[in-house]
Formats: C-alpha cells, structure tokens, sequence
C-alpha cells in the first residue's frame, strides 16, 4: 500500500507527512470528577477523569512518602469499527494502567508527595480510536490533572510517529496505525526538555528504529 | 462545571455569549492584570532576592515555575499560585459541611472534598445534652446515636495535628448534624470565605449554610436548642415525626435550584445572589423546575452583568 | 478545513463495518501551470504554451499506451483518477505513476480530493462513478477559472454522459479519439483504443448477417459464486500447454486434480493464467487427444483467407479445432475434462510477436484491421487495428489485449510499441527477456539510495565488529569462469600439523549490504535471479554491488561469510564451523588456469599446491556423493564465441568441463549441504531449502524405453541403481554415455525450493545429488534464495535477528514459489538466447553434421545435434501427410517405410543438413533434413 502518495506526497487523509490531525481538548466536562478533559486528535477522542488527591482507599496499597497514583484504562465497546473486540482484563490494558502510573508519579510535584498519604484516579476511557490513542490518553490525563489543580512539575505531552513507504510520518492514524510498520510513541516534559517515554513497536530490524527516531525527534522538535 | 446541561437556542446563545463576554470585561477593569499561568509557565520576579516560593511553584533552572494552572499571587516576598479549580484546602476556623463516612474509636471521619478525610474527635464535639464533662466508654459506644455514616454535618476546622491529619471541631449549637434539607456539591473555589457562613433566610423559613468546602446546606430553619430550653425534652422526639411543610419544601428547592445555577455560570456564591436569583424567579413567576432552563439561566447571566456594572459604577463614583 | 468521509464496507470476515476516515481540506496546493502567478511553486509542470489537458479515469485505464506515447504533454492527473485507477488496475496505476515522475513529460498531479476549493461531497443518491465524475469537471471548471481565459484547458473523457455534462457547464471536452486525430499524427490513433461498443456498432452496419456468437457467453459473477459454493462450477488458474495451445489445465482444489480443456471454444476466450470457472464436462465427453507432434509450428486452424479490414472475424473452419487433427485418436480417458464457463481474474498483459503477414490493403492511409501473432504460442492471435501497416509489418512489436466479445473469433487489442525489425539479434533478445517476463528496468532511485557510498572500502566499524573474524591471512583464491565480474565465491585450504586440511568457502557478504526490507531487497526479492544470455547479464543487484563490493576480487580486501571444515586426508568432515569473516583473495583465477596450474608439474607455488590438495579432496568427495547414488547428470550446454565488435556469434560449441570446474561445484555442494543442515537445526519450520523429488516411474519410462532398444537395461529403482546403470551404459562411441546421460536429465523434474514448514522432512530429498538436505548459499550475488538463506544462517549463529519474512509461513512460501518462477524463467530465457544465437549463427552456414535420433515420432523423428546441442525435428513425410508409408514399432522405437527395409531407430547416428529456413515470413526457424 502506499501510505504516502509519491506523486503528491499526501498522505490518505490529506495530511503532510510531518502534520499532526486536529486536535482539540476540552477540560471540565465532567461534573462529578475532581479533573476532567476531553482529547481529540483527529477521530481519537478519549475522556479522562482524575479523582483525588484522596484518602487512600485500599490502605494496603499504600507507599511510603509517595502518592498512590492508579490508572484504569478502557476501550469503549463502540470505539472502534467493529463493535466489542476484546474482553476487559485484556493483558494489553494491564500493563497499559501501569505504564501510566509509573509514568505520572515521577512527573509530581515534591510538594505533593509528604506525610499525608493519598491516592490519585485516572480514569481514561477511549471513545473513539483511529489511532495513536496512547499518546490521545496520555494528553488527556495530562489535560485532566491539570484542571484537577494536582501540582506537576510539568506538562506531558505526547505524539506518536512511524515509519512507512520509507517515510516518517507523524501522528499515525488507524489505517497507517496497521500498517505494520515500526512506530514509536513519545511523552515529553516540554519544559523540563526530558522524555517519559518512549515506546516503540517493530517488527524491524534496529536500523529502521533509528531512523524512525532520529526522523520522530526531527518532526518533533 | 457542567452540572447542568442545557440547550440554548439561537438567540440565547447570542444573549449569552453577549452577558459573559461583557462579564470578562468588567472583571479585567476590576482586577488589576493579575497574572494567569499554567504548568510550567515561567512566573517572572524580575531577579527579585529572597522571593519566597509558596504553593504552586517550584524551581527549574533558576526560574520560578508554576507547578498549577491558576492565578499568580504575591504577599510580600511570598509568590504563590491560586488554582482556579482545585478540591478544597482547608483553614482553620473555616465552616465546612462534611458527610460522614466511618466510625471509628472515639472518631468521626469525614468527607469534606480534601484530599483526605477530616477527623471529628469526640472530644472536640458537644454532646446532645450540652454538659460538658469527660467522655466515657459509653459515650463511646453510644457515638452512632449522635452521627451515624451518611449523616451530613457541620462543623468547623480546628486545624492540622502532628500526624498532618485535619481535625474538626463543634462545640457549638448551631454545628452538628443536618437534617431536613438537601445537600449540595458544588466546587469550593465559588465559595468565599466571608464573616458568616449561616443563614436563615426568614422570608423562606430556611437555612442555607454555605460551607467552605464547597457543600452548601439548604435546609428547614432549625431553632438553636439553647441550653436553657433542654429540659425540654419530649421536644426533640416529637420533632422526629413532623412533616415539613409544602412551602418549605418548595422554598428549598428554589433556594437550592439558584445555587445550582449559579455554580453552572461560574458566579461566586455569596447569600445575596442566591436570594436574588431566587427572588427573582419567583417574581418573574418561573417555577423551580424551569428554573434550571434555558431562559432563566440567560437571564440570570444578564442580570448579573448588570448588578456588577452597577457595583462598578458605585465604586467610581466613591 | 476538515471533512469527514464516512462509508460502509464489509470486512473479509464478512461482517458489515462502517469506516470513519479524516479528510483534511488544504489551501497550499498548487495548480502546477507556468502562467499562474498566485501559486508559488516550484514545480511547475505545466508549460502555458500549449492547452492544458485534464484526463477521465477511463482515458487512463484504456488508452494508457498512447498516455505515454511523447506526445501527448501538458496533462493534469487529479487524484482522484489516480485512486480509482489504482482500485481498478495496479499495472496501469504503476505505469501512470511513473509518468507522472518522468521529467520528460509534463504530467501533473493535482490533489483535488485535498483541496479547499475542489472537494466536493457526494450528493444524496449519487453513485461514486458519478461523484467522481462530478469531481474532475468541478476541477476542470476550477482550473479553468484559476488560470483564466486565457489558458485552454480541455477534459479528455471517452464517457459520452461526462463529457455532454462537461460541455453543458461550459468546460471544454472532447474524446480521446478526435483529440488525437487533432493532433495531426495519424500513427498515434494505432495506440488509440476503440471501446469494443463502438467497434461492435462498425460490426453490425457493415455485417449485419455475420454475426452470430463464437464463443458461449459468460456466465454472470453471481451465477459463478453460487456455483463453486454448490460445487457445481470449479475454480483454478488455467494453464495452457507449452506445445499445444488448444490444450489447457486447471488446477482446481475442490476435484484435487487438474481439469483438462481442449480446444479454444472450450476454453472460451481464457488467456494463460487466467482465474477461470469450470464447468466439468459429462463423463462420455471426457475424451482425450493423444498427443501428437507439434508437426507445424503454427496453428493448423490457420484460415486461408486473408485479413480485410474489419472482417477479422471470420468464423474457422471447424469450432472444434482439437478434433481438426486427423491423425489424432480420440480416446476416453479419466481425466476430468471441462469447459470455462467464467473468467474470475483475467491476466491480460502486453505481449511480442509480429504482425501477420497479410495483403496492403488499398489505401494505406486509413486504418486496418490486422492479426498479430505472439512469440508465445500461448496466446491466441490478437485482432488489431493499425494506421500504420507499412510501418509494422515486418516488425516486433508488443500488443496489450483490450476486450475478447463472444462474438469475436480473436481477442481484439492495440498496438503498444515497436522492438525492433524482425531477426536483428537486439530486437530479439528484448524479446526474450519481454517473454520470459525479466525486468531489465534499470534500478531505481530509491534501490540505488540503498548502496553503501562508493568507493566502498573495509570500516574500522567491520573490523572492530565481534562477530566478523579477520581472515585475512589465509590464502583465498577464486576460479571462475572467464571474464567473470561477479565472483561470490573464493576458497582456501590450508594443511594443518596433524595431516588434516582446514578448507574454507568463502561466499560474498552480500547481506551486510542488502537490508531486508529496503527497496534494494525487496527489488532484488522480485527479480530473484540474474538472468544470464548468450551477450549479456541482467543483475539481480545493482552493479557497484554485483560488481565491487560484493564481488570476491583479487587483492582487495572483502567481506565474506565462510564455511571452514576440518577435513581428514580422506575428506572426512572433523567439524564445521560458520563465521562472517573479512578475506582478502591473493587470485582470481579462471577454470582453465585453474586446471592448467595443477596439470603443469613444474609449478609449485602455494596456490598451486592448495588447488592439487584441494582436488584431491574433491575428488575423494565426488566418490563418495556418488556411491551414495547421486546422478552424474549432463546437459547440452553449449558455448558461444561473439564477435567482439558486432556481438554476432562466430563459432559454436559445447561446453567443456574440466576437473577444475568439478572441484569448485563439488565443495559448492559440501558448502550448501553444511548450510541446509545448520539452518534446518535452528529454524526447522521456516528454513528454505531446495529439494528434487524423485522422478517417477513414468517419468523414466521413456528413458528406459529408449535404453532397452539399444540393448540397454536401466535400473531406475533408486537414484543409486540408476546411477550405477548409466555409468555402465558405455556404447560404442565416446558421446553414447554423455546421450544416454542428456536424455536421463530430460526425464526429471525441476529442483524447487520450499520452505521447510510446508513439506515432511522425508519430502526434503534432492534426488539428484542424493542428499537428505540442500539448499543455496554459494551464489548470494545472482541468486535471492542465497541471499535469504545467509539471513537464516546468520540468525542461526545469533549474529542477525530474524527478518519478520521467515515468522510468516505464506509469504515466504509466496517468495519461494516466486524465486522457483524467476528461475525457471530465466533458464527458459538463457536458452531461448542459445537458440537465438544459434539460429543466427547458421543463417550466413548452412551446415552438414552429424546427429542422434533421440525420439521418433508418427511422422519422423527428433534428434540431436551433440556438436551444437540442438535438438529438433526431422519430417520424413510431407507436410499436411500425416503418416505416409512410414510405421512405427509397438514400443515407438524405431519405423520403417512401408515396402522397404529402411528403417530407423533411436539412438542411431544419422547425418543432417542444417539450414535456416522460413515457412512463414518473419517465423525464421532451423530446419533439420535428412540427407
């Protein structure tokens, strides 16, 4: 398939190889959550919620000097082209809710983390994935902690990119997303100019990563 | 806040749009520029010495650096970020209304919108007979007679303990258990922290206690039981079966109906609005239920551009 | 701007999704003309001068040909052609695409779908064609109004609906057929092609009476789907026979057998390779011919009438042209025979070959109707319509079939090009290579952006690299052919203090260059192999890597992958071991110097000595291998010696082999056999090998008929007796053995190459070598299979990861089939070229030699010429006389004339005239006669 037009250089959607899709965020569109914020990118909508700080539920579960930061992370039956793919509990989400998690504690505030223990819920849910829904969730929580008022010494953002037709190409969509080939998804403390993370599916040979994130950071930057 | 979903049409939009837009410029001939940052915007002390860094901020590379969205504020040498929207942060001698969630020895522990729950010893809590004396064991066992969980209270803020726990207090008649009334949440940013935080708003016959945390109480006036009139006492079980008028009931609803659709415009809470708003649904003869409609909730938004223009104006002219 | 595109499609599951895409809207594209002052751009493609054309789907699925003919210029693509014509065609939409790069001509594409001012939405209740349609003239009108009046901008549509509309919003449009009448050269309408209505209506106004359906109809898509779900109708690709073309097979896997189709009406307008539907025929309809000589080279359905214009469809002689053979048998066989009753892919290509022979019509100005004959007897006669007949008669020229109506004897097509005059030896060999299907495209770009820069040298990064060894110091020496430019493999051997010899192979690195996945491999995939004719070499590898880099020359240093074994004096293998190494060879040495080294008893320097110790290796291993039973096979395998100055061959002979050749095949072979089993260890499902199957009893069975009217008894048992029975088969003449060893060849069945997951390993066997396991791994440069095997070798050791082809079985199943293909191919093509050549050797010598009966025949008898390695047939009887006087014996070995006590029979040496003929004009062919 040809991912990239070589005669004009679009891609499928119209887009320029090095442009991100629309987005769009949306922050407090939930009465009942402390934080809350609605992310698009391009036909990828997630809705996080963030509850807390709070009292630490599960009093075993607590740490140390340290907020308990969980994260729960669904895929909307609906959110996909054909309904009701994968069975909750999915061994993808688990390690997904993890990632976050891990992922959010180090970019708190030090004034947070103290004596007073306490827990923080993420909540994502993706409502409509065309793509790069990691990097939509990841903004999205960034969006709702922020309007939830938790300190963070910075904001995450993220984007994904891959690499196809020789030709790295920002912020996949599904079609490209399938494709097959490598991609790599980063989360970046702009401020802080340091990288949370960094993620990269493929089924390539290393010299392909390279490039593609040598041609990610180029895109990015 | 988006607690109530309504949809405007054409013409109201416009109106709206129109209200808010000259609400925004009103606050920004009122406010002096104070500055608005996110996370990790740079806040600039023009290489002032000795600036203190207070909530909010922190330091990168030699920058005061915001770590909130919100409202860059100054004391002295102390720089701070207000959130705009944040759970409740509690001080001492704040009026908080909280819900109670667990019992435990010689402890309440509350709700209050914190990021932890509050505590309500005992001991810092007058008991239903008013006398002040040594809590026994069978005080402590009779605990859920006076606050069972789910019980909405009133209470005031005593302050942090060593273990950086919070700590209520209600050793007065007019805190203790609410009932009768309805509960409402709203974010404790639109909540100021005034002299009086009780009212009993005559012309209802009801009480509205605007907690700092953000829960507002409306409720049936309840009499302060004065210590005198405790001998009284067949009193408080008869009390236990009455019925609350209609109107009361219907005043409530209304009082509780302006709350909700102030905080859905995002107007601060303070008793005048709430009777104002209230007053004016009621002379306008919109019933409660439309109260939360589209066409209250324009003109509610209109009338208070003009209440603030008015109090600008009252200002000049000072 | 954003605009969402919404459509429903069905998955391959079957389940109905509805699919959500973005559109974005841009406003930064640019219209690509000279005269626009408001774009900015910098590549501007469309001169102002002449009018701008903007070009209809169908002009470019259909008249493709004329599209890249110079002079049509100044066109605009809109994308949204483009997408549909890659839907409908990728062929095209490949060709289209590389006009549109073609810094020759001035082809722009528009991306109208992506522009603010040219999308537009599909109307409630509008059919995509007619969105489409709507599109280009949306755009055309833009264009119109963008440049201004000054600019004429005309759409090309050949859709009579599209263009009334077009007119009738004010766009300028005109048909494809009266813009090139337009342009005033009349040799471009050849290129023009007629839709088959139009030639249809010519049909009915001139012969109303005529025409009558030639072929049944066929049958509609739904009636085909239901039928093969019900079993009734059959799928399979149709393959037609080589040497007869009213003969054709189906493979279909729901009868597990191939389905035999006779005759053309049966086969219904189905080309070669065509996904066909079939319909099995009742059981006492399954007759079959028994083959016969292909006694004409041509198609004896062969009218005698001539072609006038547009009376090309003459209705034959007889419909069914199997039975039309007089000397044939009808006999009822078992084999299910069928009919097409559907065609499900068509395979239509562009084919070569040559106009038929045919009367100058009256005027030569106005079109005519001709029928081109292809090269490939495969392929039915072709209907054409030329302007330029004069011109094209005694061409090659390449034809592309457009429609075949039932009504239509022939498959109606149009011209593409011109090769070259009939017989010159350039035009032929394209046509060989355009046969055989060999891409000899020059590489692209983007394949050529993968080499490493030149001049390529060794890097500290190779040396310092943990899993490459430094051989540097062994004596590595090449022997090769000579003049051969692509040396992959150098050996060395060294004697050790205990009497055993260190042996390398050392085979070119070629994976340290070609990446999988880049364009390099992937092109490299595709072509498979190197293709090598008589004068010249098409690389699978671009030339720097062929050449240089990979290339194992003397005294330069190259990276190399290295098989080196301890080997006993008696060629025991102690052990293996398998590295990537650097080498550095001392000399490049030719077969011939090779063997003259050893014979020359005065010479004693190391590389000599290495070479005596290696043959004598060798020879103890060829012992061995051939005590296991592995086949002493032989071929005709003939040399030619070209005139260096006009490249025409000057002497012809076979080609002699010489122990140094038997040396280097010989540890080829150790080397190859040491690969298949280390990379079988590792990856025993996804591992590609190369297996013989064992011939079957049939298959021998001439050999051993042949044999026996000799007085020989072949043992075909096992390879082993077979082996033993040839090496006793010794005649009365030197040439006998090496006769009776061509005519063993024949009876076997190609190697292939698998993949190892799809077969038992008991299906591994190469029964020629009489080895358990083989693959290639010596010849990376010129062969793919080399090149994935070296990738699985190196994962195998932990040097590489696994390239993600090898986890996939049906791709590289896929590949395998593929680089089986190419092979082939290219063996038919470097024997098409031997042919080539020596037809045009023994045009200018008319030559009397010597000959062996190898085969007879009804009519006469094949035989073959061992000095030049032709074979053919020789006609004792006259052409049209089947039989004659002549009868053959029971087993078919020997004739002999009615009355007489001539007689012959196989194996027997007879002398032969040689001379060049031509039967039929522009169809030169060597014509053996019996003197």
């Amino acid at each position: 398939m040809e991912y990239v037009s070589s005669l004009t250089g679009f891609r499928f959607d119209g887009r320029r190889p090095n442009e991100m899709r629309q987005i769009r965020g949306e922050i407090g569109v939930l009465a009942k959550a402390d934080g809350s914020a609605l992310f698009e990118m391009g036909n990828t909508k997630v809705i996080a919620a963030v509850f807390g700080p709070r009292e630490v539920q599960n009093k075993s579960q607590q740490i140390d000097n340290q907020a308990l930061v969980r994260c729960e992370y669904s895929m909307a039956n609906f959110s996909t082209g054909d309904r009701a793919r994968k069975p909750k509990g999915d061994r993808n989400i688990i390690s997904y809710s993890a990632d976050h998690g891990s992922k959010y504690i180090n970019t708190f505030d030090a004034s947070f983390s103290g004596k007073n223990l306490k827990q923080i819920d993420i909540f994502l849910q993706v409502l409509q994935a065309d793509g790069g829904t990691r990097s939509a969730c990841i903004n999205a929580a960034t969006l709702a902690l922020a309007d939830a008022g938790i300190p963070m010494r910075d904001i995450v953002t993220s984007c994904s990119a891959g690499y196809l037709c020789s030709t790295p190409l920002l912020d996949l969509n599904y079609v490209e997303d399938s494709a097959g080939g490598p991609d790599v998804t980063v989360g970046l403390l702009v401020k802080m100019d340091k990288m949370t993370l960094l993620q990269v599916i493929a089924l390539m040979p290393t010299f392909f990563f390279f490039c593609c994130c040598i041609c990610f950071v180029l895109l990015f930057v | 806040m988006k607690e109530i979903l309504i949809s405007l049409n054409q013409t109201q939009k416009v109106r709206l749009q129109a209200a808010l837009q000259h609400l925004d410029e009103l606050a920004s001939q009122v406010s002096s520029a104070n500055l608005a940052v996110t996370v990790a915007d740079t806040i600039p002390v023009n290489n002032e010495d000795g600036i203190l860094k207070g909530h909010g901020t922190t330091e990168f590379d030699g920058q005061v650096v915001a770590t909130l969205c919100g409202i860059v504020e100054r004391v002295n040498k102390l720089v701070y970020v207000r959130t705009l929207r944040a759970r409740y942060k509690p001080e001492v001698g704040d009026i908080i209304v909280g819900r109670v969630i667990e019992i435990a020895p010689k402890r309440w522990r509350l709700e209050i919108n914190f990021s932890q729950d509050a505590v309500l010893m005992l001991q810092s809590m007058n008991l239903p007979d008013g006398i002040q004396r040594r809590r026994t064991a069978v005080d402590e066992l009779n605990m859920r007679s006076i606050f069972e969980e789910n019980d909405v209270v009133c209470a005031e803020v005593r302050g942090f303990q060593h273990d950086g726990s919070l700590h209520l207090q209600a050793r007065s008649q007019k805190y203790g258990k609410l009932e009768r009334g309805q509960l409402l949440i709203i974010p404790a940013y639109l909540v100021k922290r005034r002299k009086q935080h009780f009212h009993h708003l005559e012309q209802y016959g009801v009480d509205l206690i605007l907690g700092c945390n953000g829960f507002v109480w409306i409720g049936e006036h309840a009499e302060p039981i004065d210590s005198e009139v405790l001998e009284d006492r067949d009193k408080i079980p008869k009390d236990k079966h009455r019925d609350t008028p209609l109107e009361v009931r219907r005043n409530i609803c209304r009082i509780s109906n302006s709350v909700r659709l102030l905080s859905a415009l995002g107007f601060a809470l303070s008793v005048e609005a709430i009777v104002d708003t209230a007053e004016a649904s009621k002379s306008s003869n919109v019933d409660i239920k439309d109260m939360l409609g589209a066409e209250f909730y324009v003109q509610t938004a209109e009338r208070e551009v003009q209440r603030r223009a008015s109090l600008l104006k009252k200002k000049r002219f000072v | 701007m954003l605009q969402s595109k919404s459509f429903v499609k069905k998955t391959k599951q079957g389940r109905v999704v509805k699919v959500v895409r973005e559109h974005y809207l841009r406003d930064d594209i640019h219209c690509g003309a000279e005269i626009c002052k408001v774009c900015q751009s910098s590549s501007v493609r469309l001169s102002s001068s002449a009018s701008i054309l903007i070009i209809d789907t169908n002009v470019v699925l259909h008249q493709i040909d004329l599209l890249e003919n110079p002079a049509i210029n100044n066109v605009i693509v809109l994308s949204v052609v483009l997408d549909e014509v890659r839907n409908r065609n990728m062929s095209v939409y490949n060709r289209m695409k590389a006009l549109c790069t073609d810094a020759m001509k001035n082809f722009y594409v528009f991306s109208n779908e992506h522009h603010r001012d040219t999308y537009v939405k599909e109307m409630v209740g509008e059919s995509p064609n007619d969105r489409n349609d709507r599109a280009i003239r949306f755009a055309a009108r833009w264009y119109q109004s963008h440049l201004g009046e000054g600019t004429q901008i005309l759409l090309i549509t050949n859709d009579r609906e599209n263009k009334r509309k077009a007119v009738e919003e004010g766009i300028s449009a005109e048909t494809i057929e009266s813009y090139v009448r337009s342009l005033q050269q009349p040799n471009l309408l050849d290129l023009v092609v007629i839709p088959t209505s139009a030639v249809k209506e010519e049909i009915d106004d001139l012969r109303p009476l005529k025409r009558k359906a030639f072929y049944l109809e066929h049958k509609p898509m739904s009636e085909i789907t239901s039928g093969l779900l019900h079993r009734i109708y059959h799928q399979g690709k149709l393959r037609v026979n080589r040497y007869n073309p009213f003969e054709a097979y189906v493979g279909s896997e729901s009868i597990g057998d191939e389905i035999v189709i006779y005759g053309r009406v049966n086969m219904n307008r189905a080309f070669d390779e065509d996904v066909v539907a079939v319909e099995l025929l009742p059981k006492d309809q399954w007759s079959g011919v028994k083959s016969f000589i292909a006694v004409d080279d041509d198609e004896d359905e062969e009218d005698d009438i001539h072609m006038v214009p547009s009376s090309a469809d003459a209705p034959p002689r007889n419909t069914n042209v199997a039975n039309g053979h007089s000397g044939s048998t009808p006999i009822i066989s078992d084999r299910p025979v069928g009919r097409v009753i559907g065609i499900i892919k068509r395979n239509w290509d562009s084919y070569c070959g040559s106009l038929e022979p045919m009367p100058f019509p009256a005027g030569n100005g106005g079109a005519a109707s001709a029928l081109f004959v292809s090269k490939d007897r495969r392929i039915p006669k072709i209907r054409i319509l030329t302007h330029q007949l004069g011109n094209l008669i005694d061409k090659r020229i390449i034809v592309t079939v457009d429609s075949w109506d039932c009504s239509s004897k022939y498959p109606s097509g149009h011209y593409v090009r011109t090769i070259g005059e009939i017989g010159d030896r350039d035009t032929e060999s394209e046509v060989i290579l355009i046969d055989n299907d060999i891409n000899t495209r020059p590489f692209s770009v983007q394949v050529l952006a993968c080499l490493p820069p030149l001049p390529w040298s060794l890097s500290v990064e190779d040396m310092a690299n943990p899993h490459r060894e430094d051989l540097r110091h062994l004596r590595v020496f090449s022997v090769d052919p000579p003049g051969c430019r692509d040396i992959d493999d150098a050996l060395h051997c060294t004697t050790s203090a205990n009497g055993n010899f260190e042996v390398g192979v050392h085979i070119a690195d070629v994976t340290n260059f070609v990446y999988p996945g880049t364009p390099l491999d992937e092109e490299a995939a595709q072509r498979g192999t190197s293709v090598y004719l008589v004068e010249k070499r098409i690389d699978m590898l671009p030339k720097p890597l062929t050449e240089d880099i990979c290339s194992l020359r003397a005294d330069v240093e190259r990276l190399a992958f290295s098989v080196i074994w301890e080997m006993t004096p008696n060629a025991e293998i102690i052990s293996t071991k398998y590295t990537k190494s650097i080498i550095k060879s001392c000399a490049a040495l030719s077969y011939i110097e090779a063997q003259a080294r050893m014979d020359d008893s005065r010479m004693v320097d190391p590389v000599t000595t290495d070479l005596r110790n290696l043959n004598s290796l060798a020879k103890i291993m060829r012992q061995r291998r051939v005590d296991r039973g592995a086949l002493t096979l032989a071929s005709a395998e003939v040399k030619f010696q070209i005139d260096t100055e006009t490249h025409d061959p000057l002497d012809i002979g076979m080609y002699q082999i010489r122990e140094a050749n038997q040396m280097i095949e010989e540890f080829m072979l150790a080397a190859n056999v040491s690969v298949a089993e280390k990379i079988l260890k590792h990856f025993p499902l996804c591992s590609l090998l190369r297996r013989h199957p064992t011939p079957t009893k049939e298959m021998l069975e001439p050999l051993v008929h042949t044999a026996a009217s000799v007085g020989l008894d072949l043992d075909i048992s096992t390879s082993k007796a077979l082996a033993d029975s040839l090496d006793h088969a010794v005649g009365d003449d030197p040439y006998f053995n090496k006769l009776i060893r061509i005519l063993a060849t024949r009876c076997m069945t190609q190697a292939v190459y698998f993949c190892s997951g799809d077969l038992a390993p008991a299906e591994f066997h190469h029964y020629g070598l009489a080895s358990p396991l083989y693959t290639h791994f010596t010849s990376p440069i010129r062969r793919y299979a080399d090149v994935m095997v070296h990738r699985l070798l190196a994962a195998a050791l932990e040097i590489a990861k696994l390239p993600p082809v090898f986890l996939d079985g049906q791709r590289l199943t896929q590949l395998a089939d593929n680089l089986n293909h190419r092979h082939r191919n290219a063996q038919m093509a470097g024997r098409a070229s031997v042919e080539l050549h020596t037809l045009i050797y023994f045009r200018k010598r008319p030559t009397d030699t010597e000959a062996r009966i190898v085969k007879i025949k009804a009519n006469g008898f094949i035989v073959f010429v061992p000095k030049f390695g032709i074979e053919g047939p020789v006609h004792l009887t006259a052409k049209g006389d089947k039989q004659g006087d002549w009868s053959v014996d029971a087993k078919g070995q020997t004739m002999t004339k009615a009355g007489t006590n001539t007689s012959y029979r196989t194996l027997q040496t007879v002398r032969i005239h040689l001379e060049v003929v031509e039967p039929q004009p522009h169809r030169p062919k060597l014509e053996l006669t019996l003197i």
